[in-house]
C-alpha cells in the first residue's frame, strides 16, 4: 500500500510535469507565431513575458517560485525561456505555468485510498459477519445444547447438523460421546442397584444361619458375644445397603408421590420415636403452625429422621438437641466440642470425622439429595460450640 | 401348622425350615416357580412364605394362582427388593405381610404367628402361655385374668417373647424389632434393659417369672 502510494505519487507528479512542459512549449510556439505575424510586444506576467535579448542563448527549463498576490502565497511555477531571432530582432520569451503542488497530489492519493479502504473494509466486515453468523450458527446452537446437558436427566440432547464437515463431525462425535457417557452412567446406576439387591440374599442367609446357631446347643458366652457382634455388623451392612439404594432411588427420581407434609407434625413424630433411644434430651420450639411442604411423605420422614439422628449421634452425652420450626425454617442443632475440619465434605458419601462405628456416613448425603430434589436450601453452621442445620422452605 | 417355604436359595430355605420346625411346625419347601405353583395347587397350607424372585418366575404369579383357587392360606412375601411398589402390589394381591431380606428368623416367626392369629385363618386373636393371656385386638396382657398395664413397647416386647418362646434373643434382635431401622442410633442397649426390666418386674409381680437371661447378654422366654 505504501509502495503503491509512493509510486503513484511520483508517477502522477512526472506525468503532470511533462504535461506542463508540453503546454509551455506549445505556448512559446504560439507566442513566436504571434510575434512573427505582428510585431507586438505583449506580456502577461507571470505567465508570458517577452523581452528583447542581447544574444541568443540556449533555452532554459527550470522551476521557480513566484509570489502570487491573489492567493497571498508563494506558488511554484515551471518556467521555459527561449531566445529567438524574429524579423531581425532578438527576443527572450519566457513562459510559466503553475504546477500542482506535490502535497496536494499526495493528499488526494491518500484520501482516495483511504476512502476505498474504508469502504472495502466496511463491506467485508458486514459481509463476513453475516456469513459467519450463518456458518457458525449450528456450532453455537450445539454449544448451547451441550451447556444445558445434564447427565441425570433423560431428555435427549438435540444437536443440529451443519454443511461444514468439521462441524458435522464435531456434532457426530459429541453425540457418540454423550451416548457413551449416558450408557456408562446408566450401567453404573444399575450396578449400584444390582449390587445392593444381590447382597440382600447372602446377608439373609448369614443372618438366618447365625440365629440357628444361637438357638442350637453347646454355646458358651464368648461364642454368643461373637455371634451377636456379627449380627450387629450384618445390621450395619444392611443399613448401608438400604441407604445406598435410597440414594440411587432419589437420583433416579423414583419418588413422585407429592403430598402436603406438615413439617412440625413430622418432626414431632420423629422425636417421639427417637426420644427413648438416646439419653440426649430433645427440645422443640418455635411456631407450631409450621409450613406444609410439598414432598414425598416417605422422604419427609427420612429427612427428619436423618437430621435428628445425626444431631443425637454427634451431641455431647449430656447435651440438648434443639429443634426450631417456623413457617420458613426448620433448624436442628446439637452441642459439639469442636468445629468440623472439612465442612465442605459434610454431604459427601462415607465422609466421617469421628470414628463412630454406628454411623454409615450416608445420612447427610441423603438429606442433601432430598433437599436438592425439592429445591430446599440447607445450611450448616458452627457457632459457639453448636452445630446447626437450617432448612429454608 | 403346615408351612410352605417357596424360596430358591436352598441355604435360606433350610435355615427357615430348621427354625420353624423347632416350634412343631411341618415345613415343606419349593425351590422354583413350577414347584411352588404345583404344591400350592395340590396341597393345603396354613401359611406360605413366598419369595418374589423365584428363579423361573415371579412369586406374585404364584400368589395370583393361589387367590384364583380361593385357597385360604396365609401368605407372607419375602423380597430382596425394599421397594414400596412391590410391597403394595403384594398386599393388593392379597398377601398378609411383607418382609424384606435380610430379616431375623425371630422376626419372621413373630410375623408368621401374627398372620395365623388373625381370625381369618381360624385364629382367635389371643396368645396364651400358662397364666399369661394376650389379647392382640385390644393390645392388652393379663396374668391370671389381671391386666398388667403395659406400655406400648412393653406390650410389643412381651408378644415378641411369647411368639419366640424358648429362643435366645439377642439385644440386637430385640432392638431391631422394637425400633426398626432406627435401632442403629442407640449407642448402647441400655434402653432395652430399661424396657425388659420393667416388663420383667410387672410379670414377676404377678408370679410369672419367664424372662431369663441367656449367655450373659441375651434373653430367653421359657418355663423353668
Amino acid at each position: 500500500m505504501l509502495i503503491s502510494t509512493i509510486t503513484l505519487y511520483f508517477y502522477v507528479k512526472s506525468l503532470m510535469r511533462s504535461e506542463v512542459e508540453e503546454e509551455l512549449y506549445s505556448t512559446t510556439a504560439r507566442v513566436e507565431a504571434a510575434l512573427s505575424k505582428n510585431d507586438i510586444m505583449f506580456s502577461l506576467s507571470p505567465l508570458v513575458e517577452i523581452t528583447y535579448a542581447d544574444l541568443i542563448s540556449p533555452e532554459i527549463l527550470k522551476d521557480t517560485i513566484i509570489y502570487d498576490p491573489s492567493q497571498n502565497e508563494m506558488e511554484e511555477f515551471r518556467e521555459l525561456s527561449i531566445f529567438k531571432e524574429i524579423k531581425g530582432k532578438k527576443y527572450k520569451i519566457t513562459v510559466r505555468n503553475l504546477i500542482v503542488e506535490s502535497e496536494d497530489i499526495l493528499i488526494a492519493i491518500i484520501l482516495s485510498y483511504m476512502t476505498i479502504i474504508i469502504l472495502v473494509f466496511m463491506f467485508l466486515f458486514y459481509f463476513n459477519k453475516a456469513r459467519n453468523n450463518k456458518l457458525w450458527l449450528p456450532f453455537f446452537t450445539n454449544l448451547e445444547a451441550m451447556k444445558n446437558f445434564s447427565i441425570t436427566s433423560d431428555k435427549p440432547i438435540s444437536l443440529v447438523d451443519s454443511e461444514i464437515i468439521e462441524f458435522s463431525e464435531l456434532k457426530d462425535e459429541v453425540e457418540t460421546l454423550i451416548n457413551k457417557v449416558r450408557s456408562d452412567y446408566k450401567n453404573l446406576k444399575h450396578y449400584t442397584e444390582d449390587v445392593s439387591h444381590e447382597l440382600q440374599t447372602p446377608l439373609a442367609i448369614i443372618q438366618a444361619k447365625i440365629e440357628n446357631i444361637i438357638n442350637g446347643d453347646d454355646l458358651n458366652d464368648i461364642q454368643f458375644e461373637t455371634l451377636t457382634s456379627i449380627q450387629k455388623d450384618i445390621q450395619r451392612l444392611t443399613q448401608m445397603n438400604k441407604r445406598l439404594t435410597l440414594l440411587t432411588k432419589i437420583e433416579n427420581n423414583q419418588f413422585d408421590n407429592l403430598e402436603s407434609v406438615n413439617m412440625y407434625d413430622r418432626i414431632v413424630a420423629t422425636v417421639k420415636n427417637f426420644q427413648e433411644l438416646s439419653n440426649v434430651q430433645i427440645q422443640i420450639s418455635g411456631d407450631l403452625t409450621s409450613p406444609s411442604v410439598k414432598m414425598d411423605p416417605y422422604l419427609a420422614e427420612v429427612l427428619c429422621n436423618n437430621l435428628v439422628s445425626n444431631a443425637l449421634k454427634h451431641s455431647n452425652p449430656d447435651g440438648i438437641v434443639k429443634i426450631f420450626t417456623s413457617n420458613k425454617v426448620l433448624s436442628i442443632s446439637n452441642q459439639g466440642s469442636k468445629a468440623l475440619e472439612h465442612p465442605e465434605k459434610l454431604y459427601s458419601r462415607f465422609y466421617r470425622e469421628s470414628e463412630l462405628a454406628k454411623s454409615t456416613g450416608l445420612g447427610l448425603a441423603i438429606v442433601h439429595k432430598i433437599c436438592q430434589l425439592y429445591h430446599l436450601e440447607i445450611n450448616y453452621h458452627f457457632v459457639d460450640g453448636t452445630h446447626s442445620f437450617t432448612i429454608r422452605f | 401348622m403346615k408351612i410352605l417355604i417357596a424360596e430358591d436359595e436352598i441355604a435360606l430355605q433350610q435355615s427357615i425350615a430348621t427354625y420353624l420346625e423347632k416350634d412343631g411346625n411341618t415345613c415343606e419347601v419349593a425351590s422354583d416357580f413350577n414347584e411352588a405353583v404345583y404344591k400350592v395347587d395340590l396341597y393345603e397350607y396354613d401359611l406360605i412364605l413366598l419369595d418374589i424372585n423365584l428363579t423361573t418366575g415371579s412369586g406374585l404369579d404364584v400368589l395370583k394362582s393361589l387367590k384364583k383357587k380361593k385357597k385360604e392360606s396365609g401368605v407372607i412375601i419375602i423380597s430382596a427388593n425394599n421397594s414400596l411398589d412391590d410391597k403394595l402390589d403384594g398386599l393388593d394381591l392379597g398377601a398378609d405381610d411383607y418382609i424384606t431380606k435380610p430379616f431375623h428368623l425371630a422376626e419372621l416367626n413373630s410375623r408368621i404367628k401374627a398372620v395365623l392369629r388373625r381370625g381369618k385363618y381360624g385364629g382367635d386373636n389371643t396368645i396364651t402361655f400358662n397364666e399369661i393371656k394376650v389379647e392382640t385386638k385390644s393390645r392388652t396382657a393379663y396374668v391370671n385374668g389381671k391386666s398388667l398395664g403395659l406400655t406400648r413397647k412393653e406390650y410389643d416386647l412381651l408378644v415378641f417373647f411369647m411368639t419366640n418362646k424358648g429362643r435366645v434373643l439377642s439385644k440386637e434382635i430385640i432392638a431391631e424389632h422394637l425400633w426398626g431401622d432406627n435401632s442403629d442410633l442407640a449407642d448402647n442397649f441400655d434402653f432395652i434393659y430399661v424396657h425388659i426390666n420393667n416388663l420383667r418386674k410387672k410379670l414377676t409381680g404377678e408370679g410369672a417369672k419367664y424372662i431369663k437371661t441367656a449367655y450373659g447378654s441375651g434373653y430367653k422366654f421359657i418355663e423353668d
